[in-house]
């Protein structure tokens, strides 16, 4: 597919989204394996359930 | 939660043909976003849907938000009716697409991979150029900080 191969040319709404990117959290990121980024990823995953269930709970409690 | 080693481990022991884009596939390359669930490209040989119902016929799979009860069925059959299909598994959210937008099927993106090994395993992952254009040719806007985030990745492998 040609389209695959095509270079990657600059567009504008996107370089404006640049600028608010921490290039630090990816340079940090980048040091890890796929994997530790995966392993990542799940522990993120796992926070980000906890917290809607404890949002679950705190809006149940409340009424 | 993804359960990605038994998912991931699942589909190769099965030897479901596959490559991992998305979001998924943006934190391979180094993304800090948090994405909740998996979506591959899988080939749509009928010798590959077998293996692929085969691979996770023990997990459960159900189409994602659908009402319980419904009478899906995870075969063949259904895969060979449908195209794209987001699914629930008792190991995590799944999305299997047959094809992608700018990107096209299996066999047009698998030039466009690299392989990564992952919980020991070795899975196909779209590469970083790929990625970046089929998510500006999905044209959705909230993508747009993924794209731009993917973008200065790909700057800073240059660089570096």
């Amino acid at each position: 597919m040609k389209f695959l191969s095509q270079p990657l040319t600059p567009q504008p709404v996107i370089e404006a989204f640049k600028k608010d990117i921490d290039r630090t959290l990816i340079r940090e990121n980048l040091k890890l394996s796929h994997e530790q980024r995966l392993l990542k990823l799940m522990q993120l995953q796992r926070l980000a359930q906890e917290l809607r269930q404890a949002g679950r709970r705190a809006r149940r409690e409340s009424v | 939660m993804i359960d990605f080693p038994k998912l991931l481990r699942l589909l190769t022991e099965h030897d479901v043909a596959f490559l991992i884009i998305g979001g998924v596939a943006a934190v391979i390359h180094g993304s800090s976003r948090l994405t909740q669930d998996l979506d591959v490209v899988y080939q749509r040989s009928p010798q590959n849907l077998t293996r692929l119902v085969q691979a996770l016929a023990e997990q459960s799979p159900y189409l994602r938000g659908a009402p319980p009860g419904l009478p899906f069925q995870w075969s063949v059959a259904t895969l060979r009716m449908g195209l794209n299909f987001t699914l629930e598994t008792s190991v995590g959210p799944l999305d299997l697409l047959g094809e992608v937008t700018g990107g096209g099927s299996y066999e047009d993106l698998l030039e466009h991979t690299i392989t990564v090994e992952i919980f020991g395993v070795q899975c196909r992952c779209l590469n970083l150029p790929a990625l970046i254009r089929t998510k500006r040719a999905a044209g959705r806007p909230k993508d747009l900080e993924a794209i731009a985030e993917l973008e200065v990745i790909w700057e800073e492998q240059q660089e570096g």
